[in-house]
Protein backbone atom coordinates (compact mmCIF):
# COMPACT_ATOMS: atom_id res chain seq x y z
CA UNK A 1 0.00 0.00 0.00
CA UNK A 2 1.70 3.17 -0.97
CA UNK A 3 1.43 6.47 1.35
CA UNK A 4 0.11 9.85 1.01
CA UNK A 5 2.41 13.00 2.03
CA UNK A 6 1.04 16.26 2.46
CA UNK A 7 4.08 19.43 1.45
CA UNK A 8 3.48 22.70 1.18
CA UNK A 9 5.45 24.57 -1.54
CA UNK A 10 6.30 27.43 0.20
CA UNK A 11 9.47 28.24 2.58
CA UNK A 12 9.75 24.49 3.74
CA UNK A 13 9.96 23.11 0.34
CA UNK A 14 13.95 23.04 -0.35
CA UNK A 15 14.52 22.03 3.16
CA UNK A 16 12.36 19.07 2.66
CA UNK A 17 13.90 18.46 -1.01
CA UNK A 18 17.07 18.19 0.62
CA UNK A 19 15.47 15.62 3.70
CA UNK A 20 14.20 13.62 0.97
CA UNK A 21 17.58 13.24 -1.00
CA UNK A 22 19.95 12.76 1.91
CA UNK A 23 16.94 9.90 3.29
CA UNK A 24 17.12 8.29 -0.30
CA UNK A 25 13.55 9.12 -1.38
CA UNK A 26 12.05 9.73 -4.14
CA UNK A 27 10.91 13.53 -4.42
CA UNK A 28 8.78 15.05 -7.50
CA UNK A 29 10.83 17.69 -9.39
CA UNK A 30 10.09 21.71 -8.63
CA UNK A 31 9.50 22.47 -12.23
CA UNK A 32 5.33 20.53 -12.51
CA UNK A 33 2.94 22.26 -11.35
CA UNK A 34 0.97 19.11 -10.38
CA UNK A 35 -0.64 19.19 -7.32
CA UNK A 36 -0.89 15.35 -6.54
CA UNK A 37 2.01 13.99 -7.97
CA UNK A 38 3.02 9.54 -7.31
CA UNK A 39 5.93 9.04 -7.81
CA UNK A 40 6.96 5.28 -6.77
CA UNK A 41 5.21 4.00 -3.47
CA UNK A 42 4.81 7.55 -2.56
CA UNK A 43 1.82 10.04 -3.74
CA UNK A 44 2.97 13.78 -2.42
CA UNK A 45 -0.32 16.74 -2.36
CA UNK A 46 0.90 20.34 -2.71
CA UNK A 47 -1.00 22.07 -0.67
CA UNK A 48 -1.15 25.57 1.35
CA UNK A 49 1.32 25.18 4.47
CA UNK A 50 -1.60 26.08 6.74
CA UNK A 51 -3.54 22.93 5.32
CA UNK A 52 -0.99 20.29 5.67
CA UNK A 53 -2.13 19.73 9.30
CA UNK A 54 -6.00 19.42 8.04
CA UNK A 55 -4.97 17.01 5.44
CA UNK A 56 -3.33 14.97 8.21
CA UNK A 57 -5.53 15.07 10.84
CA UNK A 58 -8.20 13.70 8.17
CA UNK A 59 -6.20 10.74 6.98
CA UNK A 60 -6.20 12.33 3.52
CA UNK A 61 -2.54 12.29 3.67
CA UNK A 62 -0.67 9.88 5.90
CA UNK A 63 2.00 12.32 6.76
CA UNK A 64 3.27 15.32 6.26
CA UNK A 65 5.72 18.56 6.94
CA UNK A 66 4.67 21.27 8.77
CA UNK A 67 6.53 24.24 10.62
CA UNK A 68 5.63 24.00 14.49
CA UNK A 69 3.89 27.57 13.67
CA UNK A 70 1.77 26.30 11.29
CA UNK A 71 0.77 23.07 13.62
CA UNK A 72 0.59 25.34 16.42
CA UNK A 73 -2.23 27.72 15.42
CA UNK A 74 -4.12 24.47 13.62
CA UNK A 75 -4.18 22.73 16.66
CA UNK A 76 -4.86 19.77 14.58
CA UNK A 77 -5.06 15.97 16.71
CA UNK A 78 -1.53 14.16 14.47
CA UNK A 79 1.26 13.10 16.01
CA UNK A 80 4.53 14.85 15.73
CA UNK A 81 7.55 12.28 15.83
CA UNK A 82 10.48 14.08 14.11
CA UNK A 83 11.67 17.41 14.68
CA UNK A 84 13.48 17.78 11.29
CA UNK A 85 15.62 20.86 11.95
CA UNK A 86 14.84 22.84 9.08
CA UNK A 87 13.15 25.96 8.79
CA UNK A 88 13.89 27.21 11.98
CA UNK A 89 12.24 30.88 13.34
CA UNK A 90 10.47 32.46 16.07
CA UNK A 91 7.50 33.22 16.48
CA UNK A 92 7.38 36.77 18.35
CA UNK A 93 5.39 40.31 19.31
CA UNK A 94 6.83 43.04 17.24
CA UNK A 95 5.75 46.53 17.21
CA UNK A 96 7.01 50.08 16.01
CA UNK A 97 10.32 51.14 16.79
CA UNK A 98 10.44 53.04 19.79
CA UNK A 99 7.02 52.97 20.35
CA UNK A 100 5.86 53.38 24.12
CA UNK A 101 3.64 50.32 23.34
CA UNK A 102 4.15 47.28 25.82
CA UNK A 103 1.47 44.63 26.19
CA UNK A 104 0.88 44.75 30.09
CA UNK A 105 0.38 48.68 29.90
CA UNK A 106 -2.68 48.47 28.22
CA UNK A 107 -6.38 47.50 28.90
CA UNK A 108 -6.52 45.91 25.71
CA UNK A 109 -3.74 44.35 22.72
CA UNK A 110 -5.04 45.44 19.77
CA UNK A 111 -3.07 42.91 17.38
CA UNK A 112 -2.77 42.22 13.56
CA UNK A 113 -1.47 38.43 12.84
CA UNK A 114 -1.75 35.51 10.52
CA UNK A 115 -1.70 33.06 13.85
CA UNK A 116 -5.25 34.64 15.52
CA UNK A 117 -5.44 31.41 17.66
CA UNK A 118 -1.47 31.95 19.01
CA UNK A 119 -1.85 35.54 19.75
CA UNK A 120 -4.95 35.07 21.66
CA UNK A 121 -3.63 32.20 23.76
CA UNK A 122 -0.10 34.31 24.29
CA UNK A 123 -2.01 37.26 25.83
CA UNK A 124 -5.21 35.60 27.27
CA UNK A 125 -2.91 33.17 28.91
CA UNK A 126 -1.38 36.15 30.59
CA UNK A 127 -4.34 37.66 31.92
CA UNK A 128 -4.49 40.32 28.71
CA UNK A 129 -7.25 41.46 27.02
CA UNK A 130 -6.84 41.19 23.19
CA UNK A 131 -8.23 42.03 19.90
CA UNK A 132 -6.98 39.98 17.24
CA UNK A 133 -7.04 41.59 13.59
CA UNK A 134 -7.00 38.53 11.61
CA UNK A 135 -4.66 39.44 8.32
CA UNK A 136 -3.96 36.90 5.66
CA UNK A 137 -0.53 38.96 4.85
CA UNK A 138 1.90 41.63 5.08
CA UNK A 139 1.20 41.82 8.78
CA UNK A 140 4.20 44.15 9.64
CA UNK A 141 2.16 47.31 7.62
CA UNK A 142 -0.50 46.73 10.37
CA UNK A 143 1.02 48.64 13.65
CA UNK A 144 2.26 52.11 11.65
CA UNK A 145 -1.07 52.09 9.67
CA UNK A 146 -2.42 51.99 13.09
CA UNK A 147 -4.31 48.92 12.55
CA UNK A 148 -3.18 47.22 15.56
CA UNK A 149 -0.68 48.41 18.14
CA UNK A 150 1.66 45.01 17.71
CA UNK A 151 1.71 42.00 15.67
CA UNK A 152 2.66 38.48 16.10
CA UNK A 153 4.46 36.64 12.87
CA UNK A 154 7.59 34.48 12.70
CA UNK A 155 10.69 35.93 12.71
CA UNK A 156 13.88 34.42 10.71
CA UNK A 157 16.82 36.68 10.51
CA UNK A 158 14.65 39.91 11.61
CA UNK A 159 15.34 41.91 8.47
CA UNK A 160 11.57 42.31 7.71
CA UNK A 161 11.16 43.69 10.79
CA UNK A 162 13.95 45.97 10.82
CA UNK A 163 13.00 47.03 6.77
CA UNK A 164 9.34 48.43 8.35
CA UNK A 165 10.30 49.79 11.48
CA UNK A 166 9.43 47.16 14.05
CA UNK A 167 10.95 45.58 16.67
CA UNK A 168 10.55 42.45 18.86
CA UNK A 169 9.20 42.98 22.55
CA UNK A 170 8.66 39.41 23.31
CA UNK A 171 8.72 35.76 22.44
CA UNK A 172 5.79 33.55 22.08
CA UNK A 173 7.26 30.45 20.62
CA UNK A 174 10.16 28.79 18.55
CA UNK A 175 9.33 26.78 15.41
CA UNK A 176 10.97 24.43 12.72
CA UNK A 177 9.74 22.19 10.49
CA UNK A 178 7.81 18.74 11.99
CA UNK A 179 6.93 15.65 10.37
CA UNK A 180 3.22 14.91 11.07
CA UNK A 181 1.99 11.48 11.13
CA UNK A 182 -2.27 10.94 10.79
CA UNK A 183 -2.84 9.10 13.98
CA UNK A 184 -4.92 5.78 12.17
CA UNK A 185 -2.12 5.56 9.09
CA UNK A 186 0.28 5.43 12.21
CA UNK A 187 -1.47 1.95 13.23
CA UNK A 188 -2.94 0.89 10.39
CA UNK A 189 -0.46 1.23 8.35
CA UNK A 190 2.67 0.61 10.98
CA UNK A 191 4.81 -1.26 8.44
CA UNK A 192 4.95 1.53 5.64
CA UNK A 193 4.73 4.49 7.93
CA UNK A 194 7.41 2.99 9.80
CA UNK A 195 10.30 2.72 7.43
CA UNK A 196 9.29 5.84 6.09
CA UNK A 197 10.00 7.83 9.88
CA UNK A 198 12.63 5.85 10.02
CA UNK A 199 14.23 6.84 6.73
CA UNK A 200 13.67 10.27 8.08
CA UNK A 201 14.90 10.03 10.95
CA UNK A 202 18.54 9.26 10.01
CA UNK A 203 18.86 11.89 7.62
CA UNK A 204 17.79 14.38 9.89
CA UNK B 1 -34.43 37.63 4.46
CA UNK B 2 -37.80 36.29 4.62
CA UNK B 3 -38.89 34.33 7.71
CA UNK B 4 -39.65 31.01 5.97
CA UNK B 5 -35.86 31.20 4.72
CA UNK B 6 -34.82 31.80 8.31
CA UNK B 7 -36.47 29.04 9.74
CA UNK B 8 -35.33 26.51 7.47
CA UNK B 9 -31.62 27.13 9.06
CA UNK B 10 -30.33 24.97 10.94
CA UNK B 11 -27.99 25.28 14.00
CA UNK B 12 -24.26 24.00 13.36
CA UNK B 13 -24.01 20.49 14.42
CA UNK B 14 -26.73 18.63 13.73
CA UNK B 15 -27.71 16.61 11.65
CA UNK B 16 -30.73 14.66 9.80
CA UNK B 17 -30.47 11.62 8.02
CA UNK B 18 -32.92 10.53 5.55
CA UNK B 19 -34.42 7.30 3.66
CA UNK B 20 -30.91 4.83 2.60
CA UNK B 21 -29.28 6.68 5.91
CA UNK B 22 -31.10 6.37 8.52
CA UNK B 23 -31.50 2.74 7.08
CA UNK B 24 -27.41 2.25 7.57
CA UNK B 25 -27.48 3.53 10.79
CA UNK B 26 -30.00 1.37 12.15
CA UNK B 27 -28.92 -1.55 10.43
CA UNK B 28 -25.11 -0.83 11.91
CA UNK B 29 -26.81 0.14 15.41
CA UNK B 30 -28.60 -3.48 14.91
CA UNK B 31 -25.52 -5.32 14.26
CA UNK B 32 -23.67 -4.39 17.23
CA UNK B 33 -26.48 -4.58 19.98
CA UNK B 34 -26.82 -8.10 18.89
CA UNK B 35 -23.14 -8.65 19.49
CA UNK B 36 -23.85 -6.66 22.80
CA UNK B 37 -26.39 -9.08 23.44
CA UNK B 38 -24.68 -12.17 22.28
CA UNK B 39 -22.06 -11.45 24.90
CA UNK B 40 -24.97 -11.33 27.65
CA UNK B 41 -25.02 -7.66 27.83
CA UNK B 42 -28.24 -5.84 29.58
CA UNK B 43 -29.75 -2.57 27.80
CA UNK B 44 -30.15 0.26 29.44
CA UNK B 45 -31.98 3.61 28.37
CA UNK B 46 -30.99 6.35 30.97
CA UNK B 47 -32.49 9.82 31.35
CA UNK B 48 -31.53 12.48 28.06
CA UNK B 49 -30.40 15.04 30.96
CA UNK B 50 -29.51 14.16 34.46
CA UNK B 51 -27.83 16.79 36.88
CA UNK B 52 -24.96 18.52 35.32
CA UNK B 53 -22.66 17.35 38.32
CA UNK B 54 -22.99 13.72 37.86
CA UNK B 55 -20.88 14.55 34.65
CA UNK B 56 -17.89 16.67 35.81
CA UNK B 57 -14.44 15.99 34.70
CA UNK B 58 -12.65 18.97 32.72
CA UNK B 59 -12.93 17.37 29.47
CA UNK B 60 -16.72 17.34 29.20
CA UNK B 61 -17.75 19.85 31.35
CA UNK B 62 -16.31 22.37 28.56
CA UNK B 63 -18.60 20.82 26.07
CA UNK B 64 -21.74 19.85 28.19
CA UNK B 65 -24.79 21.65 26.98
CA UNK B 66 -26.25 22.97 30.76
CA UNK B 67 -29.57 24.38 31.85
CA UNK B 68 -31.42 25.70 34.73
CA UNK B 69 -34.44 23.58 35.81
CA UNK B 70 -36.86 25.42 37.38
CA UNK B 71 -36.41 24.43 40.59
CA UNK B 72 -33.15 26.91 40.42
CA UNK B 73 -30.37 23.09 39.81
CA UNK B 74 -28.14 22.72 37.47
CA UNK B 75 -29.10 19.99 34.75
CA UNK B 76 -26.94 18.70 31.83
CA UNK B 77 -27.93 17.19 28.30
CA UNK B 78 -25.97 14.03 28.64
CA UNK B 79 -22.47 14.50 26.60
CA UNK B 80 -21.42 10.47 27.76
CA UNK B 81 -23.40 7.63 29.16
CA UNK B 82 -20.24 5.96 31.09
CA UNK B 83 -20.83 8.57 34.06
CA UNK B 84 -24.87 8.02 33.59
CA UNK B 85 -24.13 4.21 33.88
CA UNK B 86 -21.96 4.01 36.67
CA UNK B 87 -24.74 6.23 38.49
CA UNK B 88 -27.24 3.91 38.09
CA UNK B 89 -25.21 0.92 38.88
CA UNK B 90 -24.42 2.36 42.05
CA UNK B 91 -28.14 3.50 42.18
CA UNK B 92 -31.06 2.29 41.10
CA UNK B 93 -28.75 -1.56 40.76
CA UNK B 94 -27.29 -0.51 43.92
CA UNK B 95 -28.03 -4.33 45.04
CA UNK B 96 -27.60 -6.04 41.61
CA UNK B 97 -24.15 -8.62 42.70
CA UNK B 98 -21.09 -7.61 40.38
CA UNK B 99 -20.21 -8.37 37.42
CA UNK B 100 -22.43 -6.54 36.04
CA UNK B 101 -22.71 -6.26 31.95
CA UNK B 102 -24.71 -2.99 30.48
CA UNK B 103 -24.90 -1.68 27.00
CA UNK B 104 -25.92 1.47 25.43
CA UNK B 105 -27.01 3.20 22.20
CA UNK B 106 -28.21 6.49 21.89
CA UNK B 107 -27.00 9.83 21.06
CA UNK B 108 -25.15 12.41 23.48
CA UNK B 109 -24.54 16.10 23.14
CA UNK B 110 -21.24 18.05 23.35
CA UNK B 111 -20.74 21.63 22.17
CA UNK B 112 -18.24 20.82 19.84
CA UNK B 113 -17.48 22.54 16.60
CA UNK B 114 -18.11 20.35 13.25
CA UNK B 115 -14.81 18.89 12.49
CA UNK B 116 -13.10 15.48 11.38
CA UNK B 117 -15.99 12.86 12.51
CA UNK B 118 -17.24 15.24 15.06
CA UNK B 119 -20.65 16.73 15.60
CA UNK B 120 -22.52 18.25 18.48
CA UNK B 121 -25.12 15.76 18.42
CA UNK B 122 -23.21 12.16 18.68
CA UNK B 123 -24.76 8.59 18.47
CA UNK B 124 -22.63 5.89 20.67
CA UNK B 125 -23.43 2.35 21.30
CA UNK B 126 -21.29 0.85 24.03
CA UNK B 127 -20.90 -1.20 27.17
CA UNK B 128 -19.81 -1.23 30.66
CA UNK B 129 -18.38 -4.34 32.58
CA UNK B 130 -18.97 -3.69 36.50
CA UNK B 131 -16.87 -5.38 38.98
CA UNK B 132 -15.69 -9.14 38.41
CA UNK B 133 -12.05 -9.83 37.41
CA UNK B 134 -10.11 -6.98 35.75
CA UNK B 135 -7.85 -8.77 33.82
CA UNK B 136 -10.62 -11.05 32.04
CA UNK B 137 -13.24 -7.92 32.19
CA UNK B 138 -10.66 -5.95 29.94
CA UNK B 139 -10.08 -9.24 27.79
CA UNK B 140 -13.89 -9.55 27.43
CA UNK B 141 -14.40 -5.94 26.49
CA UNK B 142 -11.39 -5.84 24.02
CA UNK B 143 -13.10 -9.25 22.53
CA UNK B 144 -16.48 -7.65 22.02
CA UNK B 145 -15.03 -4.40 20.50
CA UNK B 146 -13.63 -6.49 17.73
CA UNK B 147 -16.31 -8.93 17.26
CA UNK B 148 -18.32 -5.93 16.32
CA UNK B 149 -16.20 -4.63 13.53
CA UNK B 150 -15.58 -7.92 12.09
CA UNK B 151 -19.81 -7.93 11.99
CA UNK B 152 -19.97 -4.83 10.52
CA UNK B 153 -17.16 -6.20 7.84
CA UNK B 154 -14.62 -4.02 8.63
CA UNK B 155 -11.52 -4.57 6.94
CA UNK B 156 -8.32 -4.00 9.02
CA UNK B 157 -9.07 -2.46 12.21
CA UNK B 158 -6.56 -2.13 15.09
CA UNK B 159 -6.81 -1.62 18.40
CA UNK B 160 -4.28 0.07 20.21
CA UNK B 161 -3.80 -0.91 23.63
CA UNK B 162 -2.23 1.84 26.32
CA UNK B 163 -1.92 2.21 29.45
CA UNK B 164 -2.58 4.82 32.20
CA UNK B 165 -0.57 3.78 34.61
CA UNK B 166 2.75 3.97 32.28
CA UNK B 167 2.55 7.91 32.39
CA UNK B 168 1.71 8.55 35.57
CA UNK B 169 3.87 6.09 37.35
CA UNK B 170 6.58 7.46 35.83
CA UNK B 171 6.07 10.97 37.56
CA UNK B 172 4.79 9.46 40.67
CA UNK B 173 6.74 11.95 43.33
CA UNK B 174 8.27 13.85 41.39
CA UNK B 175 6.00 16.81 42.27
CA UNK B 176 6.04 18.17 39.05
CA UNK B 177 3.58 20.97 38.60
CA UNK B 178 0.56 20.93 36.50
CA UNK B 179 1.37 23.45 34.09
CA UNK B 180 4.13 21.48 33.37
CA UNK B 181 2.56 17.77 33.52
CA UNK B 182 0.08 19.22 31.27
CA UNK B 183 2.50 20.23 28.93
CA UNK B 184 4.76 16.94 29.19
CA UNK B 185 1.53 15.05 28.71
CA UNK B 186 0.44 16.89 25.08
CA UNK B 187 4.47 16.46 23.78
CA UNK B 188 4.30 12.71 24.79
CA UNK B 189 0.90 12.61 23.43
CA UNK B 190 2.20 13.52 20.07
CA UNK B 191 5.11 11.59 20.36
CA UNK B 192 7.45 14.54 19.98
CA UNK B 193 10.47 12.83 21.82
CA UNK B 194 12.55 16.24 21.44
CA UNK B 195 9.68 17.95 22.72
CA UNK B 196 9.38 15.37 25.81
CA UNK B 197 12.88 16.17 26.61
CA UNK B 198 13.04 19.68 26.88
CA UNK B 199 9.36 19.86 28.90
CA UNK B 200 11.38 17.65 31.41
CA UNK B 201 14.61 19.97 31.24
CA UNK B 202 13.73 20.93 34.80
CA UNK B 203 11.92 18.69 36.41
CA UNK B 204 13.80 16.87 38.56
CA UNK B 205 13.43 13.09 38.38
CA UNK B 206 15.69 9.84 38.53
CA UNK B 207 17.73 9.51 35.05
CA UNK B 208 16.15 6.47 34.52
CA UNK B 209 12.21 7.41 34.55
CA UNK B 210 13.52 10.24 32.26
CA UNK B 211 14.71 8.00 29.78
CA UNK B 212 11.42 5.68 30.21
CA UNK B 213 9.62 9.06 28.95
CA UNK B 214 11.26 9.85 26.22
CA UNK B 215 10.71 6.33 25.18
CA UNK B 216 7.29 7.01 25.20
CA UNK B 217 7.46 8.74 22.23
CA UNK B 218 8.59 5.49 20.77
CA UNK B 219 6.81 2.94 22.56
CA UNK B 220 3.89 1.89 19.74
CA UNK B 221 3.96 -0.93 17.43
CA UNK B 222 2.66 -4.66 17.54
CA UNK B 223 2.20 -6.67 21.05
CA UNK B 224 5.93 -7.42 20.84
CA UNK B 225 6.67 -3.53 21.97
CA UNK B 226 5.60 -4.94 25.58
CA UNK B 227 8.93 -6.87 25.65
CA UNK B 228 10.70 -3.69 24.99
CA UNK B 229 8.48 -1.34 27.11
CA UNK B 230 8.90 -4.10 30.45
CA UNK B 231 12.57 -3.90 29.99
CA UNK B 232 12.53 -0.02 29.79
CA UNK B 233 10.02 0.54 32.38
CA UNK B 234 11.94 -1.96 34.88
CA UNK B 235 12.92 1.24 36.86
CA UNK B 236 9.64 2.02 37.92
CA UNK B 237 7.34 -0.65 39.82
CA UNK B 238 3.91 1.32 38.93
CA UNK B 239 5.07 1.37 35.17
CA UNK B 240 5.97 -1.80 34.96
CA UNK B 241 2.99 -3.20 36.66
CA UNK B 242 0.93 -1.40 33.76
CA UNK B 243 2.71 -3.03 31.47
CA UNK B 244 2.17 -6.16 33.12
CA UNK B 245 -1.54 -5.78 32.90
CA UNK B 246 -1.11 -5.20 29.19
CA UNK B 247 0.72 -8.24 28.52
CA UNK B 248 -1.59 -10.47 30.43
CA UNK B 249 -4.48 -9.12 28.40
CA UNK B 250 -2.39 -8.49 25.05
CA UNK B 251 -1.37 -12.76 25.37
CA UNK B 252 -5.01 -13.15 25.85
CA UNK B 253 -6.00 -11.40 22.46
CA UNK B 254 -3.24 -13.00 20.34
CA UNK B 255 -4.38 -16.79 21.79
CA UNK B 256 -8.10 -15.73 20.79
CA UNK B 257 -6.83 -15.26 17.52
CA UNK B 258 -6.96 -11.76 17.61
CA UNK B 259 -3.22 -11.57 17.06
CA UNK B 260 -3.20 -9.11 13.76
CA UNK B 261 -5.65 -6.65 15.48
CA UNK B 262 -4.02 -6.16 18.28
CA UNK B 263 -1.42 -3.19 18.80
CA UNK B 264 -0.15 -1.16 21.45
CA UNK B 265 0.65 2.86 21.65
CA UNK B 266 2.04 3.47 25.37
CA UNK B 267 2.14 6.90 24.18
CA UNK B 268 -1.31 6.72 24.80
CA UNK B 269 -1.91 9.01 27.47
CA UNK B 270 -5.18 11.17 27.30
CA UNK B 271 -8.79 10.51 27.37
CA UNK B 272 -11.47 11.23 29.93
CA UNK B 273 -9.58 11.91 32.66
CA UNK B 274 -12.18 9.09 34.68
CA UNK B 275 -9.77 6.52 32.78
CA UNK B 276 -7.71 4.73 35.42
CA UNK B 277 -5.64 2.10 33.63
CA UNK B 278 -6.22 0.32 30.08
CA UNK B 279 -7.00 2.74 27.51
CA UNK B 280 -7.62 1.61 23.56
CA UNK B 281 -8.84 2.97 20.55
CA UNK B 282 -9.79 1.39 17.67
CA UNK B 283 -8.47 2.70 14.19
CA UNK B 284 -9.21 1.15 10.41
CA UNK B 285 -7.59 2.09 7.06
CA UNK B 286 -9.67 4.49 5.28
CA UNK B 287 -10.24 6.87 8.29
CA UNK B 288 -8.09 9.38 9.59
CA UNK B 289 -9.50 8.96 13.44
CA UNK B 290 -10.49 6.54 15.70
CA UNK B 291 -13.84 4.76 15.16
CA UNK B 292 -14.27 3.91 18.78
CA UNK B 293 -12.47 3.17 22.12
CA UNK B 294 -12.46 2.59 25.92
CA UNK B 295 -10.81 2.07 28.95
CA UNK B 296 -11.01 1.37 32.39
CA UNK B 297 -12.56 3.29 35.56
CA UNK B 298 -11.59 2.12 38.46
CA UNK B 299 -12.38 5.12 40.56
CA UNK B 300 -15.86 6.64 38.92
CA UNK B 301 -18.26 4.07 40.96
CA UNK B 302 -16.86 5.60 43.74
CA UNK B 303 -18.05 8.54 43.42
CA UNK B 304 -22.02 7.74 43.64
CA UNK B 305 -21.17 5.39 46.55
CA UNK B 306 -20.25 1.73 45.33
CA UNK B 307 -16.65 1.20 44.59
CA UNK B 308 -16.39 -1.12 41.99
CA UNK B 309 -13.81 -1.50 39.25
CA UNK B 310 -14.93 -0.85 35.91
CA UNK B 311 -14.23 -1.07 31.88
CA UNK B 312 -15.94 0.18 28.65
CA UNK B 313 -16.04 0.58 25.17
CA UNK B 314 -18.29 2.87 22.82
CA UNK B 315 -18.34 2.96 18.67
CA UNK B 316 -19.22 6.10 17.31
CA UNK B 317 -22.39 5.20 14.70
CA UNK B 318 -21.33 8.35 12.47
CA UNK B 319 -17.98 7.21 12.17
CA UNK B 320 -18.92 3.00 11.67
CA UNK B 321 -20.74 4.38 8.98
CA UNK B 322 -18.59 7.12 7.42
CA UNK B 323 -15.71 4.29 7.71
CA UNK B 324 -18.08 1.67 6.07
CA UNK B 325 -18.62 3.72 3.37
CA UNK B 326 -15.10 4.53 2.91
CA UNK B 327 -13.92 0.92 2.81
CA UNK B 328 -16.70 1.00 0.23
CA UNK B 329 -18.37 -2.59 1.84
CA UNK B 330 -21.32 -3.94 0.20
CA UNK B 331 -24.10 -1.75 -0.23
CA UNK B 332 -26.83 -1.66 2.29
CA UNK B 333 -30.01 -4.34 0.96
CA UNK B 334 -32.49 -2.03 -0.64
CA UNK B 335 -35.85 -2.56 0.90
CA UNK B 336 -38.76 -5.02 -1.18
CA UNK B 337 -40.10 -2.73 -3.66
CA UNK B 338 -43.82 -1.54 -2.50
CA UNK B 339 -46.83 -3.14 -3.97
CA UNK B 340 -49.35 -0.32 -5.25
CA UNK B 341 -52.63 -0.51 -4.11
CA UNK B 342 -55.10 1.86 -5.56
CA UNK B 343 -59.16 1.34 -5.94
CA UNK B 344 -62.12 3.01 -7.05
CA UNK B 345 -63.58 2.08 -3.50
CA UNK B 346 -61.49 3.30 -0.48
CA UNK B 347 -62.58 0.52 1.53
CA UNK B 348 -62.36 -1.82 -0.81
CA UNK B 349 -59.22 -0.50 -1.35
CA UNK B 350 -57.93 -0.37 2.23
CA UNK B 351 -59.24 -4.07 2.67
CA UNK B 352 -56.62 -5.25 -0.21
CA UNK B 353 -53.65 -3.35 1.30
CA UNK B 354 -54.48 -4.68 5.07
CA UNK B 355 -54.68 -8.17 3.33
CA UNK B 356 -51.55 -7.45 1.15
CA UNK B 357 -49.62 -6.24 5.03
CA UNK B 358 -50.58 -8.50 6.81
CA UNK B 359 -49.05 -11.37 4.09
CA UNK B 360 -46.11 -9.30 4.96
CA UNK B 361 -45.82 -7.15 1.48
CA UNK B 362 -44.89 -3.47 1.71
CA UNK B 363 -47.43 -1.69 0.60
CA UNK B 364 -47.83 1.61 -0.96
CA UNK B 365 -51.02 2.97 -0.79
CA UNK B 366 -52.70 5.39 -3.30
CA UNK B 367 -55.51 6.51 -5.15
CA UNK B 368 -54.13 6.07 -8.77
CA UNK B 369 -52.43 9.55 -8.83
CA UNK B 370 -49.00 8.83 -7.54
CA UNK B 371 -46.90 5.87 -8.95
Amino acid sequence: MSLTVALSKGKLLAGTQELFGRAGLPFPDGESRRLVVSLGELRFLFVKDMDVPTYVEYGVADCGIAGRDVLLEAESDVFEPLDLGFGRCRLVVARPAGAHFAPDGSSTVRVATKYPKVAAGHFLGRGLSVEVVRLAGSVEIAPGLGLADCIVDVVETGRTLRENDLEEVEDVAESSARLVVNRASFHAQRTELSSLVEALRRAV
Amino acid sequence: MDGAHRLAQIPPGVQCFVGDEARRRRRIEGVVVSVFEGWDYEEIIPPLFDYADVFTGDALSSKTYSFVGRDGSVLALRPDFTSLLAKIAAGRLRERPAPIRLYYSGEVVRYEPPKAGRQSELFQMGLEHLGGDPRAADAEVLTIAAECLERLGVRGFVLTLGHVGVFTGLLAGSGIDEARLEQLRERVEVKDEAGIRRALAAVDIPPEARRALERLATLAGGPEVLDDAAETLACCPAAAEAVGELRTVSTALVRAGLGAHVAVDLGEVRGLDYYTGLVFRVFAPGLGFEVGGGGRYDTLLGRFGRPLPAVGFMLGLDRVALLLARQNEERDPAPATAEMVTGRNLGEALAEARAKRAAGARVRFGNGEER
